[in-house]
């Protein structure tokens, strides 16, 4: 579709019998952005309406142009118009003269304009396998150090830097307190209400407390509070360190004989290790109490829903979800972080990293997930 | 159609700068001429990169005006600001290239937006402008696989597509070595000389401004306002402030007005 022209901004088009038996087109007006693709249009119906064995080209009536306008004049020059033929060019103001003199020749612009070809699909499938397995190998060596680097915080306490661990602490953990909240109550109401028909067929609506109890103790607390902390935290961790690796900061902590790992990272998976099972605890309680609130709907007395938890719950269940929840804490937030240090250079890079933090982080919960509960199958926990 | 060399093209007048209530310039009056290298100086601080934010129409001034052809870019709205943008181009200090497309992709995108050519002619144009800016053989590469020189160059491309006939250049030189920037001082004599581009550069690098500017106007940090105008060999030789004395012959301040702008 041609734009409409601006006043003062249209270009005529005439093609007449030239003196020595060809045609001359001759152009008129202004030869701008505004009227190429109209000049374009009407070069092509003229010249379509008849042949000729030599053409000239009249520019002496462009009064005005650019770049985009000269690009109609470099096609008629270089034959596109009129294939066979190349019409000379004449007449045209100096000014504009040096406009289509800026164009390139033909064969400077050959393979310019392609995008950098893909490799095959077997490759790029190959590459991509090959990379995967070493960032594996990458994200296991990084938590291995960051859980030894732990291990030696534990032995000299005096290199936390309690003000930073004390930050994240609060951003990671206190902040979340509301999310967490909301949706451990609503998942132990929906739970409840979910199960309250089908177990109501057998008379056993009373062991809504017992499910609820071991669901949300030993899965869903550790596994909902798991993936809040790493929408919440893992990619918070990813896009601060990876704003500060692109920023140079982790440069000039290396410069200054400073381990980013030691200064930075530490204090966040810290943060995380101790963070998740606080909030792991409080959202078993608030899932068990979203529960307890449609038990009692259904007219359960307290006492009796209290006797039912606490023959289901026994403290090796509610140990086995917090252990869990602090390897999830310890596991997410190293993604984070192994993501943040990790980002590569260029303007989406830090999204990047963020959505990878993600992903990764919610993957690990589930495989980790199901690592535990395997061993908890054979060992009879 | 278009203004005759040496007319204003665009007037500055009684322009006040800031920040809510803190003024960082005012009482700004001064006129760009076609085909002119104009060159905004000053110290770290003094609000160059500010002015020109205002003067593209990204941030609101204090009061005042700016008259682009007699068209106030301060005031306009809708189709009457955007026909303004199209007067000019500008090229930011890190370049500002859409890091997710190669370089011809950058150079083409206005004229994708603008334009109702072909494919195969916004192709042609766009080379036309790398090539005119030197990049040719760089137009299937991404940005980040370019020097903040190529960076830089590129952005010019880029602001130069649909053919403004200003140019607005913030900081050029700004992190290049002196060979690339010199190559890039005489792009754009040669791109003012040849096409006839009016060029508004904000710069401090001395050897810049008295390589490229047909005239300059510097700010003052402390007195918040235009200290001096003119030719740069003008105002080094004659000028009788202190600040603009030091400014041109690259003098340290004085140790009581340190610390101060």
């Amino acid at each position: 579709m041609v734009r409409p022209v601006p006043p003062g901004h249209e270009v005529a088009v005439e093609v007449r019998e030239g003196p020595s038996g060809g045609a001359v087109l001759s152009l008129s007006g202004a030869l701008d952005v505004h009227s190429a693709a109209g000049a374009r249009l009407a070069i092509a119906a003229r010249l379509r309406e008849r042949t000729f064995q030599k053409m000239d080209v009249d520019a002496s009536g462009i009064e005005h142009g650019d770049a985009s306008g000269m690009v109609i004049l470099y096609e008629l020059a270089h034959g596109r118009f009129t294939p066979g033929v190349l019409p000379s060019v004449r007449g045209l103001r100096p000014e504009l003269e040096k406009l289509l003199g800026a164009f390139p020749p033909p064969a400077m612009t050959e393979g310019a304009r392609d995008r950098p070809k893909r490799h095959s699909v077997p490759l790029e499938v190959g590459v991509a396998t090959v990379g995967l397995g070493r960032d594996v190998v990458e994200v296991v060596r990084f938590l291995g150090r960051q859980t030894m680097a732990l291990g030696g915080i534990f032995r000299a306490p005096r290199r936390i830097r309690i003000g930073e661990l004390a930050r994240v602490f609060e951003k990671a953990g206190a902040n979340a307190f509301g999310i967490v909240s909301l949706i451990s109550l609503l998942t132990g109401l929906i739970i409840a209400f979910e199960a309250a028909q089908p177990l109501k067929q057998f008379g056993a609506q009373i062991y809504i407390a017992n499910m609820i109890g071991l669901v949300m103790v030993r899965e869903l607390g550790p596994i909902m509070t798991a993936i809040v902390f790493a929408g919440r935290s893992s990619s918070a961790f990813a896009a601060e360190l990876g704003t500060m690796k692109v920023n140079e900061e982790l440069d000039a902590l290396r410069t200054m004989g400073l381990d980013p790992s030691s200064f930075l990272v530490i204090q966040r998976v810290l943060a995380g290790t101790l963070a998740m099972p606080l909030l792991t605890a409080y959202s078993m309680a608030m899932g068990i109490l979203g529960g307890v609130i449609v038990t009692k709907l259904m007219g359960f007395p307290l006492a009796l829903i209290w006797h039912q938890l606490s023959s289901a719950l026994g403290l090796s269940d509610i140990l086995f979800g917090l252990i869990k929840a602090v390897v999830f804490g310890t596991v997410v937030a190293g993604l984070g972080c192994y993501q943040g240090v990790h980002t590569r250079q260029g303007p989406s890079a830090v999204g990047d990293s963020a959505t990878r933090a993600v992903v990764a982080s919610i993957l690990m919960i589930i495989v980790i997930d199901a690592v535990f509960s395997v061993v908890a199958y054979f060992l009879h926990v | 159609m278009s203004p005759a060399p040496g007319a204003p093209v665009i007037v500055v007048e009684d322009l006040a700068i800031g920040y809510g209530e803190r003024i960082v310039q005012q009482d700004l009056n001064f006129e760009v001429r076609r085909g002119e290298v104009f060159v905004i100086l000053g110290g770290s601080g003094s609000g160059k990169s500010s002015l020109l934010k205002v003067m593209i129409g990204l941030s609101p001034p204090l009061r005042g005006r700016i008259l682009f052809d007699g068209a106030d870019i301060v005031t306009a709205q809708g189709p009457e600001r955007l026909a303004l943008l199209k007067k000019f181009g500008v090229m930011y200090q890190s370049g500002a290239l859409f890091g997710s497309m190669t370089l011809l992709e950058n150079v083409r995108l206005p004229l994708d937006e603008f334009t109702g050519l072909e494919l195969e002619e916004r192709h042609l144009v766009a080379l036309t402008k790398l090539n005119q800016v030197g990049l040719l053989e760089a137009a299937r590469r991404m940005p980040s696989e370019l020097s903040g020189g190529m960076q830089k160059r590129a952005g010019i491309a880029r602001a130069m597509a649909l053919d403004p006939g200003i140019l607005f250049l913030d900081e050029p030189s700004a992190g290049l070595d002196p060979i690339t920037s010199a190559g890039l001082d005489r792009l754009i004599q040669e791109l003012s000389r040849a096409f006839g581009i009016t060029f508004v550069v904000v710069t401090h690098e001395l050897q810049s401004i008295f390589t490229i500017a047909d005239r300059c106007i510097m700010l003052d940090a402390k007195r918040k306002t235009i200290i001096a105008e003119g030719k740069p060999a003008e105002l080094r030789d004659q000028s009788r402030d202190p600040t603009v004395r030091q400014f041109f012959r690259r003098q340290a301040a004085p140790e009581a007005e340190r610390g101060t702008g």
